[in-house]
């Protein structure tokens, strides 16, 4: 445990945790609309796509995360334009963001003279080499962002759950399902900073599912994915440190492990309360049955 | 057809034209839906019924025609209940909070809830016998259950006019008779339109039907002929076998709702 205090007397493992906190509160919130609203691979070609950015900015000489925010919310921008509507042209697109970005950015790293050691940290992710420069941009964007989100939580909520109703009772469904896109946007590059950009997808689609295990309310589901979060990141971060383990891998990682542990035990508390059903037929509460989100 | 539009009517629909690509799937539609009506709207797969019921609500955009309504459209104003399968029925919300959905309109983009919006809740979901399970996950209800807080959403709005598409048909006796209650006294304040293919549920309240397959024939009596089901279906037998009820009429000139009049 001194071991563990001693490490926290570095400034590096401060910014990592700094930054673990940032990631998962927004992994939390952002994350939970990206799989209620089956938006994973959109983030998937919206993270790939900022590579692009990333290589431009690292090729000037320029801070390489502000390309990467600027390129991620214009490709959210140009997906959300395309919209659901034209279902096929948007899959498309997503095909052709993921590798035109990923492509571009390797162009402009290979054209920057000398090695690119960092090309590895922005792919798989680095938590421990994030500065203290990079944790006040990650605090900016977090409050931004979850300010955004409470702005028009009512709004994002009714759509994300029916959008066709939502649309009936004058809510600009398009506009809204944009800002969720563009929010998406501005949390995946700071989850490039936690696990990279190949690994993010992890951390937008791991502490929601654990969250929906257990909840059966959108705002209890935020919160839980937000701790789920936390828990996955620090857990993850911890793992890497004692392993000696890359600390991106480790996250994910011991994010699935965590899923997977989270539904065994809800199996197993449904499998408990039938058999105590059985015992006693009068006692049925039928709302306390769990687990019914897959 | 006169510009004006009617007093009586809280709704007009005039020559509607609209369709999805290039093809046409409603051709130049009229419908008046006036203060009192229980309409249905029935017609075969495909023929246009959800189409019509969308371009009503706003939802699309009509290549000719128009939409009138009588009163100007407060958002809210609209009742809607939607399909089972137009949502997800896995999404992390419990009755209360789903029925509070229908609150959305008033108060704008930015609103957060208040008392009365609960309080409608609360009066809204004993009125239609779900205050016992108002914390239970949407996942969890039963089909008849999941109708009942669709309709409790719908109504929690306080809307002047109510729309149900495909209601169920297969619902529980305790849905079917708490439905019949809360629908003929809702009636009596606001229009009902219903759109669906099992005319048999809503039998005794339907006061006018409306066949919808393409083009749009309506039948102001509420009573169906057999050419006039031919006419909407092509093979009307089905339907009539399970009871609706119907005469032969002679004199219907079924195009024009205004021509009833």
């Amino acid at each position: 445990m001194s071991d563990l205090i001693g490490l926290f007397s570095y400034e590096f493992a401060r910014n990592a945790m700094l930054a673990a906190v940032f990631a998962s509160i927004l992994a939390g919130t952002v994350g939970t609309f990206v799989v209620v609203k089956r938006l994973v691979f959109i983030a998937g070609g919206v993270s790939h796509a900022a590579f692009a950015g990333l290589g431009f900015c690292y090729w000037l000489g320029a801070n390489p995360l502000i390309g990467a925010v600027v390129v991620a919310v214009l490709a959210a921008l140009l997906l959300g334009w395309l919209g659901e509507s034209r279902a096929r042209s948007q899959d498309a697109m997503i095909g052709l963001l993921w590798a035109g970005g990923m492509a571009t950015g390797i162009v402009f790293i290979h054209m920057t003279p000398g090695y690119a050691p960092s090309l590895m940290t922005y792919l798989f992710g680095d938590i421990l080499t994030v500065s203290r420069g990079d944790v006040h941009l990650l605090a900016a964007l977090t409050i931004v962002v979850v300010g955004v989100l409470a702005l028009f939580y009512r709004s994002l909520v009714a759509v994300a759950f029916d959008e066709t109703f939502a649309a009936v009772q004058g809510v600009p469904v398009r506009r809204m399902t944009t800002l969720l896109l563009v929010l998406m946007a501005l949390s995946v590059i700071m989850l490039i900073q936690v696990v990279g950009i190949i690994l993010l997808i992890a951390l937008f689609t791991i502490p929601p599912l654990i969250a929906l295990m257990l909840a059966n309310r959108f705002l209890a589901v935020l919160v839980l994915a937000v701790g789920a979060g936390l828990v996955t990141s620090t857990g993850g971060l911890l793992g890497s440190y004692w392993l000696d383990m890359p600390s991106g891998p480790a996250i994910v990682l011991f994010g699935i492990a965590l899923v997977v542990l989270v539904r065994g035990a809800v199996w197993l508390r449904e499998r408990l309360w039938l058999r105590r059903m059985a015992w006693e037929p009068g006692g049925a509460r039928s709302g306390q049955a769990a687990g019914h989100q897959e | 057809m006169s510009k004006a539009v009617d007093p009586d009517a809280v709704l007009e629909v005039r020559g509607l034209t609209f369709g999805y690509e290039r093809e046409a799937v409603l051709r130049d539609v009229n419908l008046r839906v006036g203060g009192d009506d229980f309409l249905a709207i029935i017609g075969p797969n495909g023929g246009g019924k959800t189409t019509l019921l969308r371009l009503i609500l706003g939802l699309e955009t009509p290549w000719r025609g128009s939409v009138h309504w009588s009163r100007a459209l407060v958002p809210g104003a609209i009742g809607y209940v939607p399909q089972f399968s137009t949502f997800d029925k896995n999404f992390p919300v419990q009755v209360r909070d789903a029925v509070l959905m229908g609150r959305l309109g008033r108060g704008g983009l930015l609103g957060r809830y208040g008392r009365a919006d609960y309080r409608a809740v609360d009066r809204v979901l004993e009125q239609l016998h779900l205050d016992g399970i108002a914390a239970m996950p949407i996942a969890e209800l039963s089909g008849g259950q999941l109708q009942r807080a669709l309709i409790a959403r719908a109504l929690v709005g306080d809307p002047a006019i109510l729309f149900l598409d495909e209601p169920t048909a297969s619902v529980d006796a305790e849905t079917r008779q708490v439905l019949e209650g809360v629908l003929a006294e809702l009636n009596r304040r606001i229009p009902v339109v219903v759109i669906t293919h099992d005319i048999t549920g809503f039998a005794s309240q339907v006061k006018q039907i409306a066949c919808v397959n393409r083009q749009l024939f309506y039948h102001g009596s509420g009573k169906l002929s057999h050419s006039d089901l031919a006419e909407a279906y092509g093979c009307p037998v089905e339907l009539i076998a399970h009871g609706v009820p119907h005469r032969i009429l002679h004199d219907h000139d079924h195009q024009h709702a205004h021509a009833h009049e």
